[in-house]
C-alpha cells in the first residue's frame, strides 16, 4: 500500500511537471529550430536566433527597461502597501473594507478599461504625466497591488502583528521603529511572495504599456508584439525572448521561494528548533 | 521605584462597563495582583496603566506623574504578555536589548545590561537562540527580562503563566516573585488563578464586573472575605443559602452562628472544606459520604447533610492517610467551628 501510494504520488507529480513544462520546452525547442513543420521534433537546429538576439542592442535596452520598470513598481507597491496594511491592523481596522474593495478592482475591470480610465483621468488632473513612464509606473502599481496586499495581510495575521506592535510599544519603540525593526522582518515571506507577483505582473503587462506610453517606452511585451506582426515577424527570435522572460521570472520566483523557506521556519509560531544554531 | 495611582477610572466598551469608577494605589515596590474571572476588567485595567487602552474618565499616575494621556511608549513601564510576544526575528539577546536599542543607548551599555538580565532570569546559555528554539517557560523569562531591561518604574504582567503547564507555572511564579523582590519593582499582576494570586502578591484586588470587590493582603482575603463574591471566588469554599431565624443561622449540629447586623431572612454562608472537622461517634452532625476525590495530600469528601428539614451538599478535606477507611456510602459526623463561617445577607 505504501509503495502504491508512493508510485501514485510520483505519477501525479510527473504528469503535473510534464503539463507545466511541455509548453516551455516547446518554445525552447522552437528557439533552436530551423524549421518545424509536420514532425514531433524540429526539422533542423540552429543558433541563429540566439546569436541575433544577443547581438540586438534594442533587445537589451528593452529588457533593461522592463526590469527597471518592474523593480520600481515593486518597490513603490511595497512602500505604499506595507504601511497601509500595518495601519489597518494596528490603528484603523475599518479601512480594511476600502482596501479590499480597491484590491478587487483590477480583477473586475479589464486592463484595457483601466488603461483608458487612467488616460482620461490623468488628462484632466495631471496632463503633464500623459505619455510618460511615470503614469505607466503608477498604473502598474495600481493593478498589481492586490497581490501584495493579500500576501502582506496574510503575513501580518500569521505574525500576530497587533500583539507584536503592542509589545514593541511597551518597549518604548516609535511607530516607524516598530514598522522597520519588528513588523517588516516578521512579514518578510509575505513581502517576498507579494513582491514577486507584483514584479511578474508588471514585467509581462501589455495593455497599459500599449495604451499609456506605446513605443515611447518599449517593454518586452511591446517588442514581442512587434516580432509577431507585419514585415518584422520573427517567430524564432520571439521564442528566444520568451525563453529570456521565463528564465528571469523563474529565477526571481525561485529566489523568493528559497528565501521564504528559511524565514518561515524561524518566524512561524511552533517552528522546529534548530539545535546548535547560533 | 514609583507607585501607581488609579483614580476613578471608568472604561466602557459599548454599553458594557469594563471598568466602573475604579480607584486603587500600589505602593512603590509592591506586587499587587488583580484577580477575577474572565471579563471582570482586570486586563482592561492593566492595559489602561500601560496606555494600550484609554479610560473614558479618571486619572492614572505613575510615580506621581499623570500619564493618562501619555502614549504607551513614553510611559515608564515594562510589560509581559500572556502570549510572551517576543519578536520572532530576534534572538533572546536581541529581544532583551530591543528596549535599550530604541532608546539609543550605547552598545557597551546595552551589552552589559543584557548580560546582567540574562543572568537574572537564568537564560545566559539561551541568549543566541530564537524564541521558537526555547521552551515556553524560557520564552516567558526572556519576556520578563525584556520588560525589565529599561529599568521601568512599573512592571505589568498580563496572565504571564496561563499558557504554561502546572509544574513550570509554579516554578516560574516563584521566579517572578524572586526577580520582583530582587529588583524591588512596583508590579501589577493580572491572573484568574487564585492560588497564583495568593502565593505571589503583597496585596490582592478581587474584581467583578469592572469593580474591585475586595483589596487586601492574601491572608486577609483568604481568611476574611468581605463580599460573597470574594468568599466564593477565593478558597474553594462551601457555599450554602440558609434561613436566618432569630438572628441565628444554623445547619443542624454542623454550625450555629449569630452574625452581627444580619437583618435579611436568608443568608449566604461560606466555609472552607478544610474547616470541616470529622468527629468521633456521638458528637456533631451525621453526614453521608456521597463520593470522594483524591487530591494528593488531601482527599475531598463529598458529603450530604440532612438537617433542620433541608438537604445540604458540602465538601470536607481530610488528610489522605486517614481517608482510606472512609468509604462512599458510609456516614461520618461533622462540625464546623463558627469562627470559620462567613455569612452575608442573601438578598444583597
Amino acid at each position: 500500500m505504501v509503495l502504491a501510494g508512493r508510485i501514485g504520488r510520483w505519477l501525479l507529480f510527473t504528469a503535473l511537471a510534464v503539463y507545466m513544462l511541455l509548453p516551455v520546452l516547446a518554445v525552447a525547442l522552437y528557439a533552436f529550430a530551423t524549421r518545424w513543420t509536420a514532425h514531433v521534433l524540429p526539422d533542423g537546429y540552429t543558433w541563429e536566433y540566439w546569436r541575433a538576439a544577443l547581438d540586438d542592442q534594442r533587445l537589451f535596452a528593452v529588457v533593461a527597461r522592463t526590469l527597471g520598470l518592474a523593480a520600481a513598481v515593486t518597490v513603490l507597491d511595497v512602500l505604499l502597501v506595507v504601511p497601509a496594511v500595518y495601519w489597518q491592523w494596528v490603528r484603523n481596522p475599518r479601512i480594511r473594507v476600502l482596501l479590499e474593495l480597491a484590491a478587487a478592482i483590477p480583477f473586475v475591470l479589464p486592463f484595457v478599461v483601466i488603461a483608458f480610465g487612467l488616460l482620461t483621468l490623468s488628462g484632466q488632473i495631471v496632463p503633464f504625466l500623459q505619455g510618460t513612464v511615470w503614469l505607466l509606473g503608477l498604473g502598474h502599481a495600481a493593478i498589481a497591488f492586490p497581490f501584495l496586499y493579500w500576501a502582506v495581510d496574510g503575513a501580518m495575521a500569521a505574525a500576530n502583528v497587533p500583539r507584536l506592535n503592542e509589545a514593541a510599544q511597551t518597549c518604548g519603540a516609535a511607530p516607524l521603529d516598530i514598522l522597520w525593526r519588528v513588523v517588516v522582518p516578521n512579514i518578510g515571506p509575505g513581502i517576498a511572495t507579494g513582491g514577486m507577483l507584483v514584479f511578474a505582473t508588471s514585467f509581462g503587462e501589455f495593455a497599459l504599456v500599449q495604451i499609456l506610453v506605446g513605443n515611447r517606452f518599449e517593454t518586452i511585451s511591446l517588442y514581442s508584439l512587434d516580432l509577431l506582426s507585419g514585415t518584422n515577424a520573427n517567430f524564432g527570435k520571439l521564442a528566444v525572448i520568451t525563453c529570456f522572460t521565463f528564465v528571469i521570472v523563474f529565477a526571481i520566483s525561485a529566489a523568493a521561494v528559497h528565501w521564504n523557506r528559511g524565514q518561515a521556519t524561524r518566524l512561524l509560531h511552533g517552528g522546529q528548533p534548530i539545535e546548535g544554531r547560533g | 521605584m514609583g507607585g501607581v495611582s488609579v483614580r476613578n477610572v471608568t472604561k466602557t466598551f459599548g454599553a458594557v462597563y469594563a471598568l466602573d469608577d475604579i480607584s486603587l494605589d500600589i505602593a512603590p515596590g509592591e506586587l499587587l495582583a488583580l484577580l477575577g474571572s474572565s471579563g471582570c476588567g482586570k486586563t482592561t485595567l492593566l492595559r489602561s496603566v500601560a496606555g494600550l487602552e484609554h479610560p473614558d474618565q479618571g486619572q492614572i499616575l505613575i510615580a506621581g506623574e499623570d500619564v493618562t494621556q501619555a502614549p504607551t511608549r513614553t510611559r515608564p513601564i515594562g510589560m509581559v504578555f500572556q502570549s510572551y510576544a517576543l519578536f520572532p526575528n530576534m534572538t533572546v539577546r536581541q529581544n532583551i536589548a530591543f528596549p535599550l536599542a530604541v532608546r539609543k543607548q550605547p552598545a557597551e551599555q546595552i551589552a552589559a545590561r543584557v548580560d546582567e538580565l540574562l543572568a537574572l532570569v537564568h537564560l545566559t546559555e539561551q541568549a543566541e537562540r530564537y524564541p521558537n528554539q526555547i521552551s515556553g517557560g524560557q520564552q516567558q523569562r526572556a519576556a520578563l527580562a525584556r520588560a525589565l531591561a529599561p529599568a521601568p518604574q512599573v512592571l505589568l504582567l498580563d496572565e504571564p503563566l496561563s499558557a504554561l503547564d502546572a509544574l513550570v507555572r509554579t516554578q516560574l511564579r516563584d521566579e517572578i516573585r524572586r526577580v520582583q523582590q530582587a529588583v524591588r519593582i512596583t508590579t501589577l499582576y493580572v491572573t484568574h488563578d487564585q492560588a497564583e494570586a495568593l502565593a505571589i502578591a503583597d496585596r490582592v484586588a478581587v474584581m467583578k464586573q469592572g469593580k474591585i470587590e475586595q483589596l487586601a493582603r492574601p491572608s486577609e482575603i483568604y481568611e476574611s472575605p468581605s463580599t460573597p463574591f470574594s468568599a466564593a471566588f477565593v478558597g474553594n469554599r462551601n457555599a450554602l443559602e440558609l434561613p436566618v431565624r432569630g438572628g441565628r443561622i444554623r445547619l443542624g449540629q454542623v454550625f450555629d452562628v449569630a452574625p452581627t447586623g444580619m437583618t435579611s431572612a436568608r443568608a449566604l454562608v461560606f466555609f472552607r472544606p478544610e474547616d470541616v472537622e470529622l468527629l468521633p461517634n456521638g458528637r456533631g452532625q451525621p453526614a453521608r459520604i456521597e463520593g470522594k476525590t483524591f487530591q494528593g495530600a488531601l482527599t475531598r469528601l463529598h458529603l450530604v447533610v440532612e438537617a433542620d428539614g433541608q438537604t445540604a451538599r458540602l465538601y470536607a478535606d481530610v488528610p489522605s492517610r486517614s481517608a482510606g477507611t472512609l468509604d462512599t456510602g458510609s456516614s461520618v459526623r461533622i462540625h464546623v467551628d463558627p469562627a470559620s463561617v462567613r455569612a452575608f445577607p442573601a438578598d444583597v
